[in-house]
């Protein structure tokens, strides 16, 4: 994953006649970025904001090239469509779209590997790299150019970190919301790659979340591979402990997947961390 | 959604894994029932045999007493609906399976151990045999599980139980089949002892699932009954940062809701009439950022649940995001104040608790 993929201009939306693929695609066209066109099966020849609507990606790859498909379509139909930028090897797919089921996610994974594609979520807001590629639904207003990088599971957890950036004044180089959805396309550790080889990044914030493995694995990565200072908050220190059901949890999860336990290996790991959101900022913003 | 026992073993049932003759007894419904039999209080929670849910009655004068006892018998908070009535297994050995999404690897694994029961995870975690499951693989399965089992008469039966398993898993949209414990019978049968199961609620559309509705909403939580502040945010992720947040600045949380995208009068109005039931909230703290949400509509929502009820606590709300501005004037015009920051919020909360 390079910076390439996400400033190339070609972008289409999956499900661009739907209420949110109609209002989102105008936010983007607004914050600049280049929709070419937009998909929804048996709408070809309607167009909107301008934006010309096909009955498929593979019609629109007869008069454009693709680069990225931002997606809004209805979670039934999720995994056909991510199917379907697959087949046509779009190199960057961002799906937008909440509520798909984890057995589709399994064969989506499948059929990723070695694909060529990049899947991001789903149910991820996609990412923004300020006055440069807006994909997704992450606001721009709230966006302000600099040289920090931000990669957080939660879709408004992204937002409050980015706002509050912004606020004091601390612009940021890409905003990655990776989806919080326990199968899913990219994860932490090819975010962190790609902001530790791009030079107009000079700081990280990851943003976690109780549950899973995966800050674990991204403290690892952090450790062994990220040379940048990386900033941290992993949220629900006071959440509540989900009602455990099985003894299948407490046996695969020989890991503890409590905030605590999370926050202790980031630190330990080298990263700066806080146990609030404000607390984050007041982090960053002090360095 | 986690399933109780009866509905987890009618889908085993229906998938052809073998599970003790039983009878579902409700309070409207009492069938007849054969003895010696197991009751099992149907609970939505585990370690209820420790607590008194499962009895054993061979005696056909206390079956009237104990299913009373056991309908009235709170297990964690949970009274039951409904009681399980079993045959009573004559058990040779218990053993552990279950079936899984192993989120690292992205696959469907088969996890089992020879040594079932309600201690299974004490066992070494480097002793639990584990198997990756595909359509295709499945055929050596049975011969690897009773290697494993050291059960040499049983391959056939493991094979067939473990095709089935993934067939179910599969076909069911499930995220968790945990049978424990698998029993071999004194007449060397393999049945079902007990069985947990979660389906995918994301793949509800898709099935016709009339299961039992739980009393757990992962979407509201109470932290603390007593708790002098209430929240409302949206997206787990915020709603947790905003609990952490309230914490941190010393007030006493009462509960933890998520509202999520579709933030709209009704949600709001069924929020508030919750958040009524705490006695001690002093303050609400509403957080909204929107992406895909709109605050406009937020803001309406505000206002037409706030006219609806009266004594309601005051509200410190921080909105932001998408169409911000016009949700700003609606409120501006009911007389309601936006704060530009979660912080403000809680200064705000805290000056509502501490006066």
């Amino acid at each position: 994953m390079n910076q390439s993929l996400f400033t190339a201009k070609n972008v289409i939306v999956q499900g661009i006649t739907g209420s949110h693929g109609q209002f989102q695609t105008k936010a983007m066209l607004a914050a600049g970025t280049s929709v070419i066109a937009g998909t929804s099966p048996g709408k070809a020849g309607q167009s909107v904001d301008g934006v010309p609507v096909y009955d498929s990606i593979a019609a629109i790859q007869g008069d454009f090239t693709v680069d990225t498909s931002v997606m809004f379509v209805p979670a039934a139909f999720a995994k056909g469509a991510i199917l379907e930028a697959i087949t046509a090897r779009v190199p960057l797919i961002i799906c937008i779209t909440e509520g798909v089921p984890i057995h589709d996610m399994l064969q989506i994974k499948k059929r990723l590997e070695g694909s060529g594609s990049v899947l991001i979520g789903p149910n991820s807001p996609g990412l923004i790299m300020p006055d440069v590629n807006k994909l997704g639904i992450i606001p721009a207003a709230m966006a302000l150019p600099g040289h920090t990088a931000i990669v957080s599971r939660s879709g408004t957890l992204t937002y409050e970190t980015m706002a509050g950036l912004t606020d004091k004044g601390i612009g940021q180089r890409y905003v990655i919301g990776i989806g919080g959805d326990r199968i899913r396309g990219t994860g932490f550790i090819e975010c962190l790659a790609l902001f530790e080889s791009d030079p107009e990044v000079d700081r990280i914030v990851l943003i976690g979340e109780i549950g899973g493995t995966d800050e674990h694995v991204a403290a690892d990565y952090i450790k062994s591979s990220v040379t940048k200072p990386v900033f941290a908050y992993i949220a629900g220190h006071h959440a509540p402990v989900g009602v455990q059901l099985g003894h299948a949890g407490a046996i695969l999860g020989s890991i503890d997947e409590s905030a605590a336990s999370k926050t202790q290996k980031l630190k330990d790991a080298g990263a700066q961390v806080a146990t609030s959101i404000t607390g984050l900022i007041e982090l960053i913003s002090k360095k | 959604m986690k399933l109780l026992e009866y509905e987890a073993k009618s889908l085993l049932n229906s998938a052809g894994i073998p599970v003790p003759a039983s009878v579902v007894i409700s309070k409207q419904y009492g069938p007849e029932i054969t003895l010696p039999v197991v009751f099992k209080s149907q609970v939505p929670t585990g370690g209820r045999g420790k607590l008194g849910g499962i009895i054993i009655v061979e005696d056909s004068s206390v079956v009237t007493p104990t299913i009373d006892a056991l309908f009235a018998l709170k297990i964690k908070g949970f009274l039951p609906t409904h009681l399980l009535a079993e045959e009573k297994l004559a058990i040779a050995s218990e053993f552990y399976l279950c079936v899984m999404i192993d989120q690292p690897s992205c696959q469907i694994r088969l996890v089992a151990h020879r040594n079932g029961g309600v201690e299974v995870e004490d066992n070494e975690a480097s002793s639990f045999l584990h198997i990756s499951l595909s359509k295709d693989n499945s055929e050596a399965t049975g011969q690897q599980l009773a290697e494993y089992y050291d059960l040499p008469g049983q391959t056939f039966a493991l094979q067939d139980m473990t095709e089935r398993l993934y067939d179910c898993f599969v076909k069911n949209d499930a995220t968790l089949i945990e049978i424990n414990p698998l029993v071999l019978t004194d007449d060397k049968r393999l049945v079902a002892g007990d069985c947990k199961m979660e389906l995918d609620d994301s793949a509800r559309y898709r099935h016709d699932w009339t299961f039992e509705d739980k009393p757990i909403d992962a979407n509201f939580v109470t932290l603390n009954q007593l708790g002098d502040v209430a929240t409302i945010a949206n997206g787990a992720g915020l709603a947790m940062a905003t609990v952490d947040a309230a914490t941190d600045h010393g007030l006493n949380v009462a509960n933890f809701l998520d509202i999520g995208g579709g933030a709209n009068t009704e949600s709001l109005l069924i929020a508030f009439r919750r958040i009524g039931d705490y006695p001690n909230v002093k303050a609400i703290v509403i957080n909204i950022f929107a992406g895909i949400t709109r605050c406009d509509e937020v803001a309406k929502a505000i206002i037409a649940a706030k006219q609806q009820i009266a004594d309601l606590p005051p509200l410190c709300i921080r909105l932001a995001g998408t169409n911000f501005e016009a949700a700003s004037e609606l409120l501006q015009k009911e007389g309601i104040t936006i704060l530009g920051t979660l912080e403000e919020c809680l200064i705000a909360a805290k000056k509502e608790v501490t006066s």
